[in-house]
C-alpha cells in the first residue's frame, strides 16, 4: 500500500484478500470463509478504517453469493478469482465515473470548500480543471495531521487557486463559498457518511447557510451500519488500531472520524450514479437481499 | 416507389416538427400544452420506428438518438420531448431483452449487486436482429401513447382524496392538470379556489374564469399578496413544467416564492404532474435551466427614455427545491419527493441520461 498511495485502501484490501483466496488451501467453503474472516480481521487490526471493513465485507459477500452457484470447490475458486479480478478492475474505474459524473455541477467562478485529503475530490477537481473551468478552493487544515495541506499541494500542481483555512474557519468563510464537495470514507444505510472529524461541523454550517453539500464516494464503501449519533459509531472506527490496542482509557482520545446524518447532505455522487441520499438504503438492499 | 418516398415524407414531418419546436418556444406560434408535446414526440417516434431502415435494435436506438439530440437542441427548455425519447429507448430495450428471452429486471441498472456477479465488462451491443422486434416496440409505444392519453384523467380521479368541503385551494398560473383536478373535486364537494395570477403573463385570470364557469368560487390575488392570504389557505396544489430527478421543480416563476410562504405557514404544498414531466436531469447542471422571454412584457418598449438605463430581465422558470414539497400526485398516485429516484430508475435507462 505503501507503494501506491493513490490507491484506495479498501482496494488494496481486496486486493490482499484475493491473494490470501488464491493461497489458500482449505477443502470446503466454510472453511474458506473462516479464513477470509480471520484475514479481514487482520486487516483491520492494522487499519482500522472504515473503508477497509466495507472492502471486507463487500468480498465476504462476494464469496457467498459465487459459492451458492456452484457447488464444486475448485471450480468455485477459479470462477471467484476470475470474478475477483474483474471486481478490481471495475472498481479502479469508479473515480473515473464518479468525477465524470460531478465535473458538471462546477461552473465557472465557483468557490469549492473542501475538508482534508480525498483522492476521490481530487480526481473530480482534476476533471473540472482539465475541462478548463475556473474555480477556487479553500480547504481545511484538518488537524491532528494536517491531511489538509497535502491537498492544497495537490491543488496547487493543477494550477488550481487554493486557500488553506484553519478548521475553526469553516462557519468564517462559508459565506464566501458556493458549494461544499467533501469524500466519504464510508457511506452508512441510512444515507449518511463517516468522514474525517470536521466534516459533521462543516455539514451543519452548510445546512445554516443554504449552500449545497455534495459528498462524491465510490460504491465500495457503502457499508451496513445504522448509526443513529455520534456515540453510535463502532469505537474500532473511531479511533487508530494502535489507539486500541495501547490506551487503557478511550475518552480521553481524540476520533478521528464523525458521522454526518444525511438530512443534512444534498446529494451523493456515486459509480452508481447520481443519488439522493434516500436512494442509498435501496442500493444496499439490492446487495445483501 | 414506395421506399424513398417514406423516407422523405419521414424527414419532412420531422422537419416540420423541429421548426414548429423552434417556433414554439419563441412564443409566436400557438402555446401548446406539455401534454401535446408528449403526444407528438412519441407519434414522430413511433413513425420513425415504422418507416426508418433499421436492421437491428441499435440501429434503431442510434436513429433515435440522433433525431432526439436534434429536436432537444432545437428548445432546451421543453424537456418533455426528451423525457419521452428516453421512454422509448428503454421500451426498446425492454423488448429486445425480452426478445432474448433474459430477465429484464435485474439487467438493467447498475448496482452492487451486479457489480459482485455479472461475469464480465458487460457490453451489450444490441446488434442481434429479430423480426418481431418492430412490432413489439411499435406495440409498447402505442401502450404508452394511450397511458399519455389518460394521464389527465388519472390524476383528476385522485382528487376527491385530497380536497374536502369548505376548504380553501390556492394555486398559481394556469395547469391544465390543475384545472381538470379541481373541476373533479368540484363535482362532489364545495371548495373556495384562490388563484395567483402569476405576472407578467396573467396566465390567472384565463385559470380563474375556466374555474368559475364550472360553478367554483374564484379569487384572484396578486402575486405580492401571496404571503399575506396564506395563513387563510388550507392546501397549495400547484402544476409545475418539470420535475427533476432529485425532487425538486422547474416551474413557472413565482412558484418559489408559493413554495416559501407555504412553508412559513406549514400548508401542505402539493404538485398535479404526470408521469412524462419527469426528467433525469440535475438543477445545477446545465445553462439550459434557465430560459428568458423578451423583457417587453415587464418594461414595453414605449419606456423608451428608463430603457436605456436599466437592465431588465424577464424568465420563465423558477427552481423549486424538494424540501420545500409535500406530494407529488402523478397518473400512477401520491409520493413523496424523496421517492422520485426510485420512479425515474423504472422509467429511464442511466446510459439514456445523456442523450
Amino acid at each position: 500500500m505503501r507503494k501506491n498511495p493513490d490507491m484506495a485502501s479498501a482496494v488494496a484490501a481486496i486486493r490482499t484478500l484475493l491473494e490470501f483466496l488464491k493461497r489458500d488451501k482449505g477443502e470446503t467453503i466454510l472453511g474458506l470463509r473462516e479464513n477470509l474472516t480471520w484475514a479481514t480481521d487482520c486487516l483491520t487490526g492494522v487499519d482500522s478504517s472504515v473503508a477497509v471493513s466495507s472492502g471486507g465485507e463487500l468480498f465476504l459477500r462476494f464469496i457467498s453469493l459465487t459459492s451458492l452457484e456452484h457447488q464444486d470447490l475448485s471450480r468455485c475458486k477459479k470462477v471467484m478469482e476470475e470474478r475477483g479480478e474483474l471486481f478490481l478492475e471495475k472498481i479502479s474505474m469508479s473515480r473515473t465515473k464518479v468525477a465524470k459524473l460531478c465535473h458538471t455541477f462546477i461552473k465557472d467562478g465557483t468557490k469549492i470548500l473542501t475538508h482534508s485529503y480525498s483522492r476521490v475530490v481530487l480526481r473530480v477537481l482534476e476533471k473540472a480543471a482539465a475541462e478548463k473551468k475556473r474555480f477556487s478552493v479553500y480547504v481545511t487544515e484538518s488537524q491532528p495531521d494536517s491531511a489538509g495541506r497535502q491537498m492544497a499541494e495537490a491543488l496547487r500542481k493543477l494550477n488550481v487557486p487554493v486557500t488553506v483555512v484553519l478548521d475553526a474557519a469553516v462557519g468564517y468563510v462559508l459565506e464566501k463559498v458556493d458549494l461544499v464537495i467533501i469524500g466519504a470514507e464510508g457511506v452508512v444505510e441510512s444515507g449518511g457518511i463517516i468522514n474525517k472529524i470536521g466534516t459533521y461541523q462543516m455539514a451543519v454550517c452548510s445546512k445554516a447557510h443554504n449552500k449545497p453539500f455534495y459528498v462524491v464516494a465510490e460504491s465500495f464503501k457503502f457499508v451496513r451500519l445504522y448509526p443513529l449519533n455520534q456515540q453510535d459509531v463502532p469505537d474500532k472506527f473511531k479511533y487508530k488500531a494502535d489507539t486500541l490496542k495501547t490506551v487503557q482509557n478511550l475518552s480521553e482520545e481524540h476520533p478521528m472520524i464523525d458521522y454526518t446524518p444525511p438530512s443534512l447532505i444534498t446529494l451523493l455522487f456515486t459509480d452508481l450514479g447520481v443519488l439522493t441520499p434516500s436512494a442509498v438504503s435501496d442500493e444496499l438492499i439490492k446487495l445483501y437481499l | 416507389m414506395p421506399g424513398p418516398d417514406k423516407e422523405t415524407d419521414l424527414t419532412e414531418r420531422i422537419e416540420a416538427f423541429l421548426s414548429d419546436l423552434k417556433r414554439g418556444g419563441s412564443g409566436t406560434g400557438p402555446l401548446r400544452g406539455s401534454a401535446e408535446m408528449a403526444r407528438e414526440t412519441t407519434s414522430l417516434l413511433r413513425r420513425i420506428t415504422a418507416q426508418a431502415r433499421w436492421s437491428s435494435a441499435g440501429d434503431l436506438m442510434e436513429i433515435i438518438r440522433k433525431e432526439g439530440r436534434r429536436m432537444i437542441a432545437a428548445q432546451p427548455s421543453e424537456t418533455t420531448v426528451g423525457n419521452m425519447i428516453r421512454r422509448v429507448l428503454k421500451i426498446i430495450r425492454e423488448e429486445y431483452a425480452r426478445s432474448r428471452g433474459s430477465s429484464e429486471e435485474t439487467d438493467q441498472q447498475e448496482s452492487l449487486h451486479k457489480l459482485l456477479t455479472s461475469g464480465g465488462l458487460s457490453e451489450e451491443n444490441f446488434r442481434q436482429h429479430f423480426t418481431a422486434l418492430k412490432a413489439n416496440v411499435i406495440e409498447a409505444i402505442n401502450e404508452l401513447l394511450t397511458e399519455l392519453e389518460g394521464t389527465t384523467d388519472n390524476i383528476a380521479m385522485q382528487a376527491l382524496e385530497h380536497i374536502h368541503s369548505n376548504e380553501v385551494i390556492m394555486t398559481i398560473g394556469r395547469s391544465r392538470t390543475v384545472e381538470a383536478f379541481l373541476k373533479d373535486a368540484a363535482r362532489k364537494r364545495k371548495f373556495h379556489v384562490i388563484v395567483a395570477e402569476c405576472a407578467p403573463f396573467c396566465q390567472g385570470h384565463k385559470m380563474a374564469t375556466s374555474l368559475s364557469k364550472s360553478g367554483i368560487e374564484t379569487t384572484v390575488i396578486t402575486d405580492a399578496a401571496i404571503f399575506a392570504v396564506m395563513s387563510r389557505v388550507n392546501k397549495v396544489i400547484i402544476g409545475t413544467q418539470t420535475v427533476l430527478a432529485n425532487g425538486g421543480l422547474r416551474a413557472v416563476n413565482g412558484t418559489h416564492t408559493l413554495a416559501l410562504a407555504a412553508k412559513h405557514h406549514s400548508t401542505p404544498l402539493i404538485i398535479c404532474a404526470p408521469m412524462f414531466k419527469l426528467s433525469p436531469q440535475f438543477p445545477n447542471e446545465e445553462d439550459t435551466f434557465h430560459k428568458f422571454v423578451s423583457p417587453h412584457e415587464v418594461l414595453p418598449f414605449t419606456e423608451g427614455e428608463i430603457l436605456s438605463k436599466v437592465n431588465v430581465h424577464c424568465p420563465v422558470f423558477d427552481y423549486v427545491p424538494p424540501e420545500l414539497i409535500t406530494l407529488f400526485i402523478s397518473n400512477i398516485g401520491g409520493h413523496a419527493p424523496s421517492y422520485i429516484y426510485r420512479l425515474m430508475s423504472e422509467l429511464y435507462h442511466p446510459e439514456d441520461h445523456e442523450l
